[in-house]
């Protein structure tokens, strides 16, 4: 070991020569005792080892910059009326089109057969519980990278990051206070619309735990996807391209990813398990995670009584691995797959529900055939036999497990490069420390 | 006197360039001490590893003891500073941008509301206390960017190019702000690459160009191990030949170390005597038959050391 970095070394009265990387032995070796600074204990240690602050004080300290990053950002943003105007309006488009939904399925229940009337409200409140949730993911999934991707290029931009870095706020600091401010205005607009979302509890079909699992799934949504942008703000200098990427990312992960699984789950079911085409198996899990909206149909699928269209798409784009219904087939799973020409349009009422993905059920959900047209999975899916038909929570809560996970991985990288001197700690550690030669 | 600031052998290398080559300084508690030179000469690569905002890629500095690479945090809880190139954050005001600053120091509410007081008094900008940040014209916001460095009562303060951008008026108010620092007991790093706003105010200078420190020390004691004396411009009533005449004859006094023509026909002259030399050149000139127009010392003498130190043709420093 290094004599110079023992940190329990008693300062001598002989000057202390620095142990830091030198250009050259002569340069380090000159100075006189009267250049050596004599430190107070306010100024700093004659040693120059790496102190390490107490972990509560670190923490504290950190939640004190979270603090000053978070106030500062919520005062200019929160600033005025701009924000609550646009909460205002947010609200009124939502009810607008919760109503509109609304207005529409009853004028298709009323023109359809003679349905109970329990029924048709339960269904008309499953569907604007489905119409809103689908709504607030969009808006969730563009909005929350929206805000977070200008977090950090912006103080690029603006030459304000050299000023806040100088600062003794930690990096973690930054980040966190930047992500959870730029995230406050996505969770207000998503707490201001629990209230409205209450009123599918009016119609039935939905219970308060869906309620609250689709808001889970909005929350980490948020979350995911605010550190993704934050992520790209670290990464890229420029705010425009930082918004470009994520709005790219989000593109991918939710279009993409759906396209994906239908080309593969295509490609691999023409193979029909012969081990000849291009693709075998089933594509990754990942794919399907990723996607929130795969993760709010499952919610959907989880308020159906007996399979329905959320669990038939969920069903027909997912692997059965990581499926809401079950592996357990009932008389299908080693059947070749039958192409049925049927509408893929729910018809209520008529006790059989044929689904967009192909399965077919009947009356009291035992399947007739795990089938798939076309876009349908290498095994194919049956119901399962339960009280309401499905199984539930198989699906979303691995995909916000996957969300979280890449949220603590886009946080960590952000990190990294959000101070300029605090980058890749690993390479610079092993780099070898000078030897007694360079004293 | 003890070291505050001290750097050895500090190099920055960039994919291509060498930023800062071996760049060694020593200032000292208390001292106003001026980093002079061109641009791209390296003062700023310099003042922002003391920062903590670059990583050198050797060498040692360190401030209030503390090395900059390796406890960066206590560096920075001892140093202020002000960049060459800032912004302020849009919808903040100005009292809001330095409690959010004494937030990143934490400091306590009540330490902040004090301080904010006694900064925006000290920088004059009291009565704008509740103005918009944008709103502020330049020589305002240099001065709130100096009283952010300060929220944390640092005891070094480093200021890049403080001056630039400003107003003749603007300028002068903050050489007596700085002033004023420096009887708070404040140690102020500046650079700059205008040289007369340094040469009152610097207790020490060092000349950098090219990533290397030419000399440093107090104002006099360079000029004088330089063992340079002053420039003389010289304009004489002659063209052409008699021009080039005239400049040998002058050329061909003792005291004359360098004589040049610049464009505008005037002749300069590095000159190493004192005033009694200079009027006996005068004198002897004149009686030569010189035709004279005017005969004189250049305006500054740091402006001056700083042209000879840092001619262009010097070699090109980069060893690498």
């Amino acid at each position: 070991m290094d004599p110079m970095d023992d940190p329990t070394r008693v300062p001598a009265a002989a000057p202390v020569l620095p142990d830091g990387p030198a250009p050259g032995a002569a340069d380090v070796a000159a100075p006189a005792p009267a250049d050596v600074p004599a430190p107070t204990p306010a100024s700093g240690p004659t040693e120059h080892a790496r102190t390490r602050p107490h972990p509560v004080a670190a923490l504290r300290h950190t939640f004190g910059g979270i603090a000053a990053i978070s106030v500062k950002e919520l005062r200019g943003r929160m600033r005025g009326r701009r924000a609550f105007v646009i909460l205002t309006l947010y609200l009124f488009l939502l009810a607008g089109f919760a109503w509109m939904v609304e207005l529409g399925m009853e004028a298709a229940y009323s023109n359809n057969f003679g349905q109970s009337a329990a029924l048709a409200s339960s269904s008309i409140g499953q569907g604007i519980f489905a119409a809103l949730i689908m709504l607030e993911t969009l808006q969730v999934v563009f909005l929350a990278p929206a805000s977070t991707a200008g977090a950090i290029s912006l103080e690029r931009e603006k030459q304000t990051l050299g000023l806040l870095v100088t600062t003794p706020i930690s990096s973690p600091a930054i980040v966190l206070g930047k992500l959870l401010s730029a995230l406050t205005y996505v969770f207000l607009l998503i707490a201001a619309s629990i209230p409205l979302t209450a009123i599918v509890f009016v119609f039935g079909g939905v219970g308060p735990e869906d309620v609250v699992r689709a808001y889970v799934v909005l929350l980490v949504t948020a979350l995911g996807l605010g550190a993704f942008g934050l992520c790209c703000s670290s990464l890229v200098k420029r705010t425009q391209a930082a918004t470009a990427i994520s709005i790219f990312g989000v593109l991918a992960i939710t279009v993409g990813s759906v396209f994906v699984l239908i080309f593969w789950n295509a490609l691999a079911n023409d193979d029909n398990g012969q081990g000849r085409g291009p693709i075998k198996g089933q594509p990754p899990a990942i794919i399907a995670y990723v996607n929130p909206f795969l993760a709010q149909i499952d919610v959907m699928c989880g308020t159906e009584s007996f399979s329905g269209t959320w669990c038939g798409i969920l069903s027909s784009l997912i692997p059965s691995g990581a499926s809401t219904t079950s592996s357990d087939n009932s008389g299908g799973g080693s059947n070749p797959p039958i192409a049925v020409p049927v509408p893929a349009q729910p018809v209520p009422g008529n006790g059989v529900i044929v689904n967009g993905g192909g399965q077919v059920f009947v009356g009291n959900g035992v399947a007739v055939g795990g089938v798939n047209v076309g876009g349908g999975i290498a095994a194919p899916i049956a119901a399962d036999v339960t009280a309401f038909g499905v199984v539930r929570d198989a699906f979303w809560p691995r995909s916000m497990l996957t969300w979280l996970i890449l949220t603590v991985v886009f946080l960590l990288v952000s990190i990294q490069f959000v101070s300029p001197t605090r980058r890749w700690h690993l390479r610079r550690q092993r780099r070898p420390t000078p030897g007694p030669e360079a004293l | 006197m003890t070291a505050i600031v001290r750097t050895e052998g500090l190099v920055k290398r960039y994919a291509t360039t060498l930023a800062v080559a071996g760049v060694d300084l020593s200032v000292e508690a208390g001292e106003i001490f001026g980093i002079v030179g061109p641009n791209g000469a390296g003062k700023s690569t310099t003042l922002k590893i003391l920062a903590t905002l670059l990583q050198p890629t050797s060498g040692l500095a360190e401030i209030g003891g503390w090395s900059v690479t390796r406890n960066p945090d206590q560096v920075r809880r001892v140093l202020g500073f002000m960049p060459d190139v800032f912004g302020v954050y849009d919808d903040m005001k100005v009292w809001e941008y330095l409690d959010f600053f004494g937030r990143c120091y934490g400091l306590s509410a009540a330490t902040r509301r004090r301080t904010i007081g006694d900064l925006l008094e000290l920088v004059d900008l009291a009565d704008k206390r509740d103005d918009y940040v944008q709103t502020l014209s330049r020589g305002m916001e240099q001065r709130l960017c100096l009283a952010h460095a300060l929220v944390h009562d640092p005891q070094v303060l480093l200021l890049d190019e403080p001056a630039s951008g400003l107003d003749p008026r603007a300028r002068v108010e903050l050489r007596e702000l700085l002033r004023e620092l420096r009887n708070l007991g404040k140690t102020i790093l500046i650079s700059s690459h205008i040289l007369p706003e340094l040469e009152e105010l610097c207790t020490s200078v060092a000349i950098v160009d090219r990533g290397q420190v030419l000399a440093q020390g107090k104002v006099s004691d360079i000029e004088r191990r330089l063992r340079f004396g002053a420039v003389l411009r010289v304009r004489v009533l002659a063209e052409g030949e008699a021009l080039e005449a005239a400049r040998a004859r002058l050329a061909a006094d003792s005291d004359v170390a360098t004589a040049e023509i610049l464009d505008d026909g005037t002749i300069e002259l590095g000159f190493r005597g004192d005033d009694a030399a200079s009027a006996r050149l005068l004198s002897e000139v004149v009686r030569d038959g010189l035709p004279v127009v005017t005969f004189a010392r250049a305006a500054s003498d740091l402006e001056e050391l700083f042209l000879q130190v840092t001619a262009p043709d010097r070699a090109p420093l980069d060893a690498a």
